[in-house]
């Protein structure tokens, strides 16, 4: 077995072949050959980068990922996030696949350090990462990062956005039970080598957008939108354009980036609206006080959303993130609402 | 072939959906406003079960996994929808819905699951 392989992709549409080291993960060959290949979470649990095996031989390097449940393992199914190639082969997949555009940030491989690891409250940290090298990407992407202590990548949102960025800035959320966050939460990460692929995801903005924006995030969901108004906020989108950002947590113990969230209201003046939802407590008449540029509200995010976006809907495109059942609420509301499918953008990943 | 009762009208509420067994047959009736259809219950993008993840309103059927449309008037696919959703019969007589089942519905390239050792397809690392 050489240490390359020939890879060729069988799509609705047409047919694609590039090659590849044996030790990368199928999809990502494809990515950084600008093909855009199905994919969601990249990290083994959505299924969407399901492909079919026609011929040659794969590895797959985590036979447990969840996102195996949606796998036809007797048609040969296999997830191409998770599986390398082990000599040239021929796979095909369902969707159309398309070369991504001309400018469009071409995901890569890169190599990084753990600059600072800062608490933000009990069980959310901010994680700068130095890059090896400066990388673009979208507001409203992400990475896939692996820390060498713990296998496996997980897929994180940029919070900070700048052209040719040397930096990345990360939200990581303790989940109970999580190998990974307990660990950074219980070792100390500064100095620590990484490795990433991306920038991924299309769930993204882009100042020609033309329309309002809602975003509606839950926990470390915040992070993506935290790009995206950053990005608006540089090239003075909301002296045009409404913005309406509702971020919840549970108390105001659990709340973070208020400056940050205070500053963009307070520059994106009347058009840039940002609600705090507390979904376990009213928030304190302090916390007013504290902060007059921000809204608080008492509910689940997407409720209050709901509740506070009424019928200002028109021209809109909404950015969801956070966890499932916040999604789907959100999704649901935005539907009846009558936002239409293609003006909903969301990152499903755990 | 033959007309069978799946469920009554009062089971399924407007704008919402049901899953039923006949004959072995799982199939979602789902109340649409203007009338009741009938489908198989996962989605034809990625088999997800409608039942849980689908919406109904406007006389649309959307899967909120990834945004999935059919308008269940005219049956067609919408927006981001690249399959026809399935359709059995479906006819109303009083309160009783019944539907048409001639053989189960079953999306191109589904296959019955078996149980397949991996090392078939996979050389273990």
């Amino acid at each position: 077995m050489g240490s390359t392989a020939k890879i060729q992709v069988n799509a609705r549409n047409r047919a694609y072949q590039f090659e590849g080291d044996c030790g990368e993960k199928i999809l990502n060959l494809g990515l950084s050959n600008a093909i855009g290949l199905p994919y969601e979470c990249g990290s083994g649990t959505c299924g969407t980068c399901k492909a079919r095996l026609v011929s040659g031989d794969i590895a797959d390097r985590w036979p447990e990922a969840p996102g195996r449940k949606y796998l036809k393992l007797k048609k040969g199914e296999f997830l191409m996030c998770q599986c390398t190639a082990e000599s040239d082969i021929e796979i095909e997949v369902e969707s159309f696949v398309h070369t991504m555009e001309a400018g469009a940030c071409v995901p890569s491989a890169l190599k990084g350090r753990i600059a600072s690891a800062k608490l933000l409250v009990h069980d959310v940290m901010l994680l700068r990462v130095e890059l090896e090298r400066g990388v673009d990407f979208d507001a409203g992407q992400f990475m896939l990062i692996q820390f060498p202590e713990v296998v496996g990548f997980r897929g994180w949102s940029m919070v900070n956005y700048q052209r040719h960025a040397e930096s990345l800035d990360f939200v990581v959320k303790k989940q109970p039970g999580g190998k990974l966050t307990e660990w950074m939460f219980s070792h100390e990460c500064e100095g620590l080598d990484v490795e990433l692929f991306g920038p991924l995801g299309d769930a993204t903005f882009y100042s020609r957008l033309g329309k309002n924006i809602l975003c509606i995030a839950g926990g470390s969901g915040i992070a993506g939108i935290m790009s995206i108004l950053s990005r608006a906020q540089q090239d003075g989108y909301f002296s045009q354009y409404n913005g309406y950002v509702f971020f919840g947590v549970r108390t105001m113990k659990d709340a973070f980036f208020l400056d940050e969230l205070s500053d963009f209201s307070d520059s994106g003046g009347d058009k840039l609206e940002v609600t705090i939802a507390l979904s376990e407590e009213e928030a304190p008449s302090s916390a007013m006080a504290d902060y007059p540029h921000l809204n608080f509200d008492k509910g689940f995010v997407h409720e209050v959303a709901g509740r506070r976006m009424a019928d200002r809907y028109k021209d809109i495109r909404a950015y969801l993130a956070g966890p499932p059942p916040l999604v789907n609420g959100a999704i649901g509301m935005l539907l009846q609402a009558r936002v239409t499918t293609d003006n909903i953008r969301y990152d499903k990943f755990s | 072939m033959s007309w069978k009762k799946i469920c009554t009208a009062a089971d399924i509420p407007e704008n919402t959906l049901g899953q039923f067994e006949v004959d072995g047959i799982d199939i979602v009736v789902a109340n649409f406003g203007e009338g009741f259809r009938a489908f198989p219950p996962r989605c034809p993008h990625m088999e997800e079960p409608l039942c849980e993840s689908a919406m109904l309103f406007d006389g649309m059927l959307t899967c909120t996994k990834h945004l999935w449309q059919w308008n269940l008037s005219s049956g067609e696919k919408l927006g981001a929808a690249e399959k026809e959703l399935l359709l059995y019969d479906v006819k109303q007589e009083g309160d009783d819905i019944y539907v048409l089942v001639e053989e189960e519905l079953i999306y191109e390239d589904d296959d019955e699951e078996e149980d397949v050792d991996d090392d078939d397809f996979f050389n273990a690392d």
